[in-house]
């Protein structure tokens, strides 16, 4: 076996690459060119690690990285709107959201449509239209305008933020993802509004009646690596019924 | 440096128990998504900022106070060098980005470990005496438990804090203002949790328990985006002892987050008080406590602005370019320990509030597909290759051959190819607009050479004039000297029911 250069920059024993495709793509690119810029200096590696760092690694060579997925066709997921909106061509588009919930039978003139994990248990369930929001224009619309009397807030984000200033106003929020131990869990418990987190819904528009199952007991502490969550039922109130 | 074989055995025997407790806190809560900010691009730019910056830093505060004497500051009041930020954040977040350079291969295990072992060392005898009280290093080491005040500010709490009901008027005014602060705290910050912290659980008796939370950051201060934010609010930190029946607080964890059986519910809040406190008071400093009423419309008062200040900087922040949301995500992450520097007088706005040059070259790697996986990979499924350890071994908790964070090789005492520190010269930028507003302080709104010359000019009395080791041990059996009345009088000095009581009160005394 040949002496390696620095230890710094040989492969280690036990572990051969990332799991996911994205950080083995990336850090494998950045590690190969880190090598042959070191390689390239003949110098000792104490001289070049700090000293000579941007000679390993520099922002243009960030952007090769970067240009070489781009080239390859590989479009990245967003999480953040603001990501798609000002790189529209960086990003995947985002796809219809495909039902996740296979809808019951019409009982007592109401569907069965979704589940989810309660976060506070209330005496009685909440029924109201639904408004699905997942942009910070609908948010703005909403300062504005007010928040209608008994929305119930479909929201595809279990952060807290996106819709700070008008989570008070809602009569109940359906969030699709998340546990009740996010952010948005917190705060929705925190301002005792009805809330569902981790549902899985067939598919709602805007203003279709649901009815929400805060009566359910909240998960237990475990219920997340046990799997034992999804208790909580939703409800779509059938028209004319 | 002076580095020694036990030095650096205890270096990494610390190292190790903060890998083992952040693998924990991570997989035992969801990914953290916004819609809002690319909080995980964010997240890992943040801790590059840290691993250049920190060292650097730190130095220069432990010179002018001893991290030993900073963690008696944070033991004595609420501070936002408090669990999540200092005792777990700035060492983990700084140790995450070695992790990552050393993934790339650019930074070798053994590469600036003077800052490394400093880094700890700093975090280790700040830990120290921020858990002088209970004794441990860590909330983890504990048990999920976090007791860190004496008896003397926990028995003005008791005596002092207003009862309440459900439905009664500050009932009501105090779990609505709590939410709204939860609320701003977590925009403020950029969707982290980091400007909310918990404590306790601790023993009110007949099925009680108190809980102290505190929010940091409310209003003017060092985040540029905060400039003329809830400017009416008088303080930035408040503090809500919150007394609980009938609920037990089994979890109190590294991220200053709790767990309750039955679970967290206002209905049980039994009695609730305010207070603040910063790098200028002299022990926790009572707001709207006069009577229940007063407070009642104190915290509907202060709900109000904070209210409307969600409102002004929800549109501020929805403005933002991506690039603005993410330096301002990084640099509340990387700057975690800032208030160390408010502690010690040396605070710079430059030194927090720029993301360093040596940063700004990975940004476009930072997309939100890659900032989520490359965490997820680092943190949860320890999945890059330096990561892996020999066959044989069993990690705690996860039981596989595999550890989050890596310690420093013993060779470091014998050989030399490697770079002793990252460097001590800081170049960098953000942005975000600049900072141009005041420091809001206990003394008043101020310029920052000012409150830095305050701040070094002060010693709050609990750890003046030798009163410094006074702990609950030399109390168990020097309450009735002269020396323990001075240092529980100067705690009740803002007491309405305690003040000028003294040391030798025990719980049947309390009025």
């Amino acid at each position: 076996m040949s002496e390696p250069t620095a230890a710094a920059q040989t492969p280690p024993k036990w572990g051969s690459t990332e799991m996911l495709p994205l950080p083995a793509r990336y850090n494998g690119a950045v590690r190969a060119l880190a090598a042959k810029r070191f390689a390239a200096t003949g110098a000792d590696w104490k001289d070049v690690v700090f000293d000579r760092q941007f000679d390993l690694f520099s922002l243009a060579d960030a952007r090769a990285v970067e240009q070489e997925a781009l080239d390859s066709g590989y479009r990245f997921d967003f999480s953040a709107t603001v990501s798609l909106e000002s790189e529209p061509d960086k990003y995947k588009r985002p796809e219809k959201a495909a039902s996740t919930f296979a809808d019951g039978p019409v009982t007592d003139g109401r569907r069965q449509v979704g589940i989810g994990d309660n976060v506070l248990r209330r005496t009685e369930t909440v029924s109201g239209p639904v408004a699905l929001i997942s942009t910070t224009e609908q948010v703005m619309g909403f300062l504005a305008d007010g928040v209608p009397a008994g929305t119930i807030a479909v929201i595809d984000d279990s952060g807290g933020t996106l819709t700070a200033p008008i989570i008070e106003g809602f009569a109940g929020v359906i969030c699709l993802g998340g546990s009740v131990r996010s952010h948005l869990g917190i705060l929705a418990r925190e301002y005792d509004v009805p809330t569902l987190m981790n549902c899985q819904i067939d598919t709602l528009t805007d203003g279709d009646v649901v009815e929400i199952e805060v009566t359910a007991a909240p998960p237990a502490a475990d219920a997340y690596e046990t799997g034992d969550t999804g208790h909580a039922r939703i409800w779509i109130l059938e028209k004319g019924a | 440096m002076d580095l020694n074989y036990a030095k650096l055995l205890e270096t990494n025997n610390y190292l190790r128990q903060l890998s083992d407790t952040t693998y924990w806190l991570c997989i035992t809560r969801t990914v953290q998504e916004s819609k809002l900010f690319p909080m995980n691009p964010y997240m890992l730019l943040s801790y590059l900022n840290t691993f250049y910056r920190l060292p650097t830093l730190l130095r220069e505060i432990d010179a002018a106070t001893p991290a030993e004497e900073l963690g008696d500051r944070a033991r004595e009041v609420s501070l936002k060098v408090d669990t999540v930020n200092a005792a777990w954040g700035m060492p983990a977040f700084y140790l995450i980005g070695r992790e990552m350079l050393m993934n790339w291969g650019l930074l070798g295990p053994a590469d600036a470990v003077d800052d490394v072992v400093d880094v700890l060392d700093f975090s280790r005898r700040f830990n120290l005496a921020y858990h002088r009280n209970d004794g441990h290093l860590t909330n983890k080491e504990f048990g999920d438990r976090s007791q860190f005040l004496p008896e003397r500010t926990l028995q003005v709490f008791e005596s002092d804090l207003h009862g309440v009901v459900p439905g009664d008027r500050l009932h009501t005014a105090a779990t609505k203002l709590i939410a709204q602060l939860s609320q701003y705290a977590f925009l403020a910050h950029c969707e982290c949790r980091i400007g909310i912290h918990t404590s306790g659980p601790y023993n009110f008796g007949d099925s009680k328990q108190l809980i102290v939370r505190d929010f940091f950051e409310l209003t003017e201060g060092d985040y540029p985006w905060l400039d003329g934010i809830a400017t009416q609010l008088p303080h930035t930190n408040l503090t809500i002892p919150i007394v609980f029946k009938d609920t037990n607080f089994h979890l109190m964890d590294d991220w200053a987050s709790f767990e309750a059986e039955p679970s967290y519910a206002a209905s049980n809040i039994a009695a609730v008080g305010m207070y603040t406190a910063d790098a200028l008071t002299d022990g926790y400093q009572p707001v709207g406590m006069d009577n229940a009423e007063q407070l009642a419309e104190t915290m509907e008062s202060y709900r109000e602005i904070l209210n409307q200040a969600t409102a002004d900087l929800w549109k501020r922040i929805a403005s933002w370019s991506r690039e603005q949301m993410i330096d301002a995500g990084a640099l509340v992450y990387s700057s975690v320990a800032k208030d160390f520097a408010h502690l010690a007088g040396t605070y710079r706005q430059s030194d927090w509030f720029e993301l360093d040059d040596r940063v700004q070259r990975f940004k476009p790697l930072m997309n939100d597909e890659y900032g989520r996986d490359n965490l997820g990979e680092m943190v949860g499924l320890l999945g890059f290759p330096h990561q892996k350890t020999n066959e044989y071994t069993m990690a705690r908790y996860s039981g596989l051959n595999q550890n989050m964070l890596t310690g420093i090789p013993y060779t470091v005492l014998t050989d030399d190819d490697f770079a002793r520190t990252a460097g001590s010269t800081l170049s960098g930028s953000s942005s975000l607009p600049p900072k141009n507003g005041l420091w809001t302080t206990s003394a008043g709104r101020l310029e920052i050479d000012d409150y830095n010359t305050r701040a070094r000019d002060f010693t709050p009395a609990v750890l003046a004039d030798g009163n410094r080791y006074l702990d609950e041990e030399w109390v168990k059996r020097n309450y009735t000297s002269d020396r323990a009345d001075v240092l529980y009088k100067a705690a009740q000095s803002t007491s309405r029911t305690l003040s000028g009581r003294g040391a030798g009160l025990r719980r049947a005394d309390l009025p």
